[in-house]
């Protein structure tokens, strides 16, 4: 229905959410707005506290905004999960621990049988959705030999990318991460970034990315968020590298380039919680 | 993909062969045991029968014994069954109703700590001289450890599992079914693991409080110390000790089954 511009996937108009009642009221967000482009990749940034965690579980329905509207795909976020148009990645992997990895990663598929026919009616929101084999999933990030194994088994990187498939096992339009490398070592982590990528380069769902990490941000983004306390986005800087962005480009001078501006901004954030 | 990433391996089960390191220490202490009791059989006659006397009466009408075994085992299993399914289903209700736990919770707190043998002879009069005032004791007893278990189990899924699913929208059954009940196993079990041999316990002393009782292990052990056969009774204890254990067994075969990925089952 829309040609030429591409309707925001996420959009995020004066939400204002706090935690708690008088007189010890924590303000997690506050006058928030931001417009997350279909198919794109953003990410937020900001110190602890600054409500990145909090903007992304409104953004999936988990809680509602005391004012303000949050629209996904021009539904509410609630409507929108019973859709099944969200996929979650919580910072730890959250795999069932009596479910092998398969099974872990097909389990979604058996819950909300009904959100077929709800999605239907969104229309096609991007890219045509052939369904995506788990097991191919599996195989395509490294977990095709541990696919029956448990949980307990599997090393914290392959349990997040197990988690990463749960999720894109169902070609969600909308894929929500918290943190999700946040637990890995170094290498572990780029390779990760770099699988994400290839995967997120193939379906063309939007993402929405929070992190602590300033080279994960530009690396990973199309645009980072930078947030500051008390909840507010203090900056939005386009990341403007080609893609697909290897590990080599970490080395590049423009990355470095971006790196610094992010960096500003956060120190502008950092100076901001300072004075409050 | 990087190389630091490597499948952690499964603790080896440890090979328990027939090392004497693992059965002689139980060996010497049945032996002491033995000759401490023999020595105090010999002391304080009106105390302990001697052993010889409790194998003789064991060996010598096995028949007596089994039957009033099984009338115990039927009392125990059948209010264990009944408790178990009623605590299911309340830690069901007050895990997913909120108003439900803050009315239900205190009321079977206050159920735990009262003695329930105390009212025994009540249902005697209410259910007769039967199996089921007995049933009913044991069902009571085995209640409580199941309920607290089974809500606290169902309550044991990680806030971030639940949200995982709550963004695609499962429905609440969905999540009971697939979240909530295979969580709260390993609790479920733990609390069978109790309440087995609490059953065992609940039968036979409802079979010792319930006057006029007319069968079972509790009757025997009331009616030959009443006549001061000291070897039927502790003959009729060993049978209840062999019974407890072996159904604490048949608990801990069905759980390492069911549970085989749960940690705490691969450890002990």
């Amino acid at each position: 229905m829309d040609g030429a511009v591409r309707a925001a996937a996420i959009e995020v108009s004066g939400v204002r959410k706090a935690y708690g009642e008088p007189p010890s009221v924590t303000v997690a967000l506050d006058d928030v707005s931001l417009a997350v482009a279909a198919g794109s990749f953003v990410s937020l940034i900001g110190p602890s506290g600054c409500g990145k965690s909090t903007l992304l579980r409104l953004a999936a329905g988990l809680e509602a905004p005391d004012h303000g509207t949050v629209r996904v795909h021009g539904v509410a976020p609630r409507e929108a999960a019973a859709a099944k148009l969200i996929g979650l990645v919580p910072q730890s992997p959250a795999l069932l621990p009596w479910l092998s990895v398969l099974k872990n990663v097909t389990l979604p598929r058996k819950v909300n049988q009904g959100a077929g026919k709800r999605r239907a009616r969104f229309g096609d929101l991007g890219a045509g959705r052939p369904p995506a084999d788990p097991m191919d999933l599996l195989r395509r990030v490294g977990l095709g030999d541990v696919a029956h194994k448990l949980p307990a088994e599997l090393s914290g990187g392959m349990a997040q990318r197990a988690a990463i498939v749960r999720a894109l096992g169902l070609r969600p339009d909308v894929l929500l991460m918290d943190e999700p490398f946040s637990a890995l070592d170094e290498l572990t982590r780029e390779s990760l970034q770099g699988q994400l990528l290839d995967l997120w380069g193939e379906l063309k769902t939007t993402v929405l990315f929070v992190t602590h990490s300033i080279a994960e941000a530009v690396r990973m983004s199309d645009v980072v968020v930078v947030m500051g306390s008390p909840g507010r986005v203090l900056d939005s800087v386009p990341i403007g590298l080609p893609r697909p962005r290897d590990p080599g480009l970490l080395g590049d001078p423009r990355f470095h380039g971006y790196e610094d501006q992010v960096r500003v901004s956060l120190r502008h954030a950092w100076s901001a919680t300072d004075d409050a | 993909m990087t190389r630091s990433e490597r499948v952690s391996p499964r603790r080896p089960v440890a090979a328990r062969g027939l090392r004497p390191a693992m059965w002689l220490p139980l060996v010497v202490m049945l032996v002491v045991l033995g000759a401490a009791w023999t020595w105090g059989a010999q002391r304080f006659p009106y105390l302990l029968p001697p052993l010889r006397g409790v194998g003789a009466t064991l060996t010598g009408s096995p028949a007596y014994y089994l039957k009033n075994a099984g009338v115990t085992l039927e009392e125990a299993l059948g209010g264990l069954a009944i408790g178990f399914v009623a605590a299911f289903a309340v830690g069901v209700l007050i895990s997913e109703l909120p108003v439900a736990r803050r009315a239900v919770l205190p009321v079977a707190v206050v159920l735990n700590v009262t003695p329930i043998v105390a009212i025994a002879p009540t249902l005697v009069v209410a259910f007769g001289f039967g199996p089921a005032p007995k049933i009913v004791i044991t069902a009571l007893i085995c209640f409580f450890p199941i309920l607290i278990n089974t809500a606290t189990g169902l309550r044991s899924v990680p806030p971030q599992i639940l949200q995982v699913y709550q963004s695609i929208a499962a429905s609440r059954l969905e999540v009971l079914a697939y979240l909530r009940v295979p969580s709260a196993l390993p609790f479920i079990f733990a609390a069978l693991r109790i309440a087995f041999p609490l059953s065992v316990t609940g039968a036979v002393v409802a079979e010792l409080t319930a006057a006029g009782s007319a069968a079972g292990l509790g009757t025997v052990i009331s009616n030959a110390s009443s006549m001061n056969q000291l070897a039927v009774v502790y003959a009729a204890i060993l049978v209840l000790a062999v019974m407890g254990t072996l159904l604490l067994l048949l608990v801990t075969i069905i759980e390492r089954r069911a549970l085989r990925w749960h940690d705490s089952s691969a450890q002990s």
